[in-house]
């Protein structure tokens, strides 16, 4: 995707968006609401089309010829309410290309696999939510996609169903499919994802190898244990504040100072230090942090 | 047109048509015609049978100096008897009443009506029908009897009595009241019907579209298949689930024409030719409204909204049902002609056309035709493009510059 913008009326929703992904690699799309996660979806599948800027998929525009090759989960779902799970999958794996007998047996042996084997023939009204979820995440890989374009794909699921379906993602990604998937937990985002994308505002904030980006974040602060480290600061000049607890002290770093450079001048003090670990902050805390526009985003962006 | 847009079109074709025949509400409105039908001839035959036992002669005494003259091509239920023979079969029971001509007729022009209790075991709507059966035979039996009594001869008596028969200026051979009556029932009858049909079966892809949006499944089709293929399928396949509604009526209706003439003595009848033509406009007359009626779906918030908007264009629809006196009167007039060729009120208008013409107007089919094939080709290519903008606005009026903007937005 290269420099695609959108508008609805007044309102820019995706501003100058660039970024790619390759086979076999997830892409976190973080954001928070409203941030145009869900426009880029639906331009990177045709649904709709940008103003301008261009997108590539599998080296050519978003179009018909894609749509078999792709799986979408969007954040509103739904299956029909007064059909059988199994003909609601099997037709859309006939949609996605599938001969109309392999989609019926492909959703029959997904939906046992996700534990459904037993509400083939249940109709959309009688599922739970969990089985719900589950059998849209089914109908998303039915046709074994290349693309994989999921919005929010564990919200609402219980623990064991969330794993399960993480699980299937891996898989997904193991197969050698790209996965994008837009997520506001940042913990799924920091385990599942090989790069994240963050985007406010339909801008790119961050956009990078997940432990790049926490490294890029990793300068402020420093967790050390051991014996009379020091609480003050004063006697720190590279930490702007110190906070002691459970034995450990976890220093924050003046802008423009290293980790190194708290090390030296912890090494001048009494202090005997057992441990000096460089705390890399969580995405979550980067998340806030970037969208508050912290000037270390820019690294990444 | 290429292959898979083909596959595309099919696959929600013939899921649309399956899901929608399938359904309770179909075939009860599918089986309602027929039914509704099967009932009005059971409903007219068990009456005519109760009327048929309940009649017999139609007795009547005469008190009166007039000699009652029967005859029996005239009045052929009619048995004159004296009062006494009248009495007798009242109280055996073989008859259930009988008239009186009093000795003041015809100075006072007044007849009698003994019966020995008032409509006694008999339904009050068959004893009423019947009575002016017979009552209107009585009338006619009284009337020749005193033309008689003047002394007017049988032949002249004949000339008189004898029905007149009118025939067409244009040499069209004899128009019975029979066909008089069916050349108003069956436009009426014929374009309702049809019309029936179109708004019935547009409001089937109404329901699909609304129904899609709001169980969200519309954002699933539309990232597996492009807008334009996932439109044509729909209309393809509920106007063939229309069709099948449209054929099943059709084909009762062609298997009842001669039952009904027989039943109610009337010459209904429609021609093969009118009849291709009538589903041809049907086809078109629901693409347009269909396609109409699926943006209706697309940029509505919800179902009861989109039921609201599609109300509006139902009103165009039957603008020529409400003017069908005018087709009546003359298919060659300008208000008829121009609703022919109007896009939206072409289909009623050239059904209505096409019942009441005794030929069929070639000209003004071939223009209506390709006045309703181009309008609603631009109607499905601008339906989808609404299709694809606004279907995912959930709950959301999108604006007038936002529909715009989707029309005319590059393809």
């Amino acid at each position: 995707m290269t420099e695609v913008s959108k508008s609805f009326g007044a309102t820019e929703v995706v501003a100058d968006l660039s970024f790619d992904l390759g086979p076999g690699e997830i892409l976190g799309f973080l954001g928070p609401n409203g941030a145009g996660k869900t426009t880029t979806m639906r331009m990177i599948l045709d649904i709709i089309r940008p103003d301008s800027g261009s997108i590539s998929v599998f080296g050519k525009p978003p179009g018909v010829e894609h749509q078999g090759r792709t799986g979408y989960l969007p954040e509103d779902r739904g299956l029909y309410r007064d059909v059988p799970v199994i003909d609601t999958l099997a037709y859309f794996g006939a949609l996605r290309g599938l001969p109309t007998k392999q989609a019926h047996d492909r959703a029959a042996e997904l939906l046992t696999d996700v534990g459904l084997g037993d509400s083939l023939t249940k109709k959309g009204a009688e599922l739970s939510r969990g089985m719900h979820q589950k059998a849209q995440l089914v109908a998303t890989i039915i046709n074994e996609p290349d693309l994989l374009i999921v919005d929010e794909p564990f919200q609402g699921l219980d623990p064991v169903n969330a794993t399960m379906l993480k699980n299937l993602l891996v898989e997904q990604k193991e197969r050698g499919a790209a996965v994008i998937m837009s997520t506001h937990d940042m913990e799924d985002a920091q385990v599942l994802c090989d790069r994240i994308l963050l985007i406010d505002k339909g801008r790119r904030l961050l956009y990078g190898r997940v432990s790049d980006v926490r490294n890029a974040f990793s300068d402020g602060a420093v967790e050390v244990l051991g014996r009379d480290l020091p609480i003050e600061t004063e006697r720190l000049p590279s930490a702007s504040h110190a906070t002691s607890y459970d034995g450990s002290v976890r220093y924050l770093l003046r802008d423009g100072r290293t980790a190194q450079d708290l090390f030296r001048e912890l090494a001048e003090t009494p202090a005997v230090v057992e441990r000096f670990a460089v705390e890399a902050p969580n995405l979550n805390e980067i998340f806030v942090r970037s969208v508050a526009g912290d000037e270390r985003a820019k690294q990444v962006a | 047109m290429n292959r898979e847009f083909l596959r595309l079109v099919f696959l929600v074709a013939r899921r649309d048509y399956l899901r929608t025949v399938r359904r309770r509400a179909f075939v009860a409105g599918t089986l309602l015609l027929p039914l509704g039908m099967g009932l009005i001839f059971a409903i007219s035959s068990v009456s005519s049978m109760s009327l048929g036992e309940a009649s017999g002669p139609i007795i009547v005494v005469n008190e009166s100096a007039v000699p009652l003259a029967v005859d029996p091509a005239l009045t052929p239920d009619v048995a004159v008897v004296d009062r006494a023979t009248a009495d007798q079969r009242l109280a055996d029971k073989s008859i259930s009443s009988y008239y009186v001509v009093p000795a003041e007729w015809p100075g006072k022009p007044t007849v009698l009506f003994v019966e020995p209790t008032s409509i006694s075991g008999e339904r009050p709507n068959l004893a009423f029908a019947r009575r002016a059966g017979d009552q209107a035979e009585i009338d006619l039996l009284l009337r020749i009897s005193i033309v008689r009594a003047a002394g007017v001869p049988d032949a002249v008596l004949a000339q008189l009595m004898a029905p007149v028969t009118y025939e067409s200026a244009s040499g069209g051979g004899e128009t019975s009241e029979a066909q008089i009556i069916g050349a108003y029932i069956v436009p009426y009858a014929f374009t309702l019907i049809f019309m029936l049909s179109i708004f019935i079966t547009s409001g089937y892809l109404l329901q699909s579209v609304t129904e899609e949006k709001e169980n969200r499944v519309v954002e699933i089709l539309l990232s597996s298949i492009p807008a334009l293929p996932l439109m044509a399928g729909k209309v393809l396949g509920l106007g063939a689930a229309g069709l099948t509604q449209v054929a099943i009526w059709v084909g009762t209706a062609l298997v009842a024409l001669p039952l009904i003439n027989q039943q109610f003595s009337l010459d209904l009848n429609i021609s093969p030719i009118t009849l291709i033509l009538a589903v041809l406009f049907f086809a078109l007359g629901y693409m347009s409204y269909g396609a109409i009626y699926a943006a209706i779906g697309a940029l509505s918030p919800g179902a009861r909204e989109a039921q609201q908007y599609a109300s509006f264009f139902g009103v165009i629809a039957v603008i020529p049902v409400v003017l069908l006196p005018f087709f009546l009167t003359d298919t060659n007039n300008l208000l008829v002609i121009a609703l022919c060729l109007l896009p939206l009120t072409a289909p009623a208008s050239m059904l209505a056309v096409l019942a009441i013409s005794p030929t069929t107007p070639w000209l003004l089919v071939l223009a209506s035709l390709l006045s309703q094939t181009a309008f609603t080709a631009l109607a499905v290519v601008v339906t989808s493009r609404i299709f694809r903008a606004t279907l995912l606005l959930y709950g959301v009026r999108p604006s007038l510059k936002r529909i715009a903007g989707a029309v005319f937005a590059r393809a």
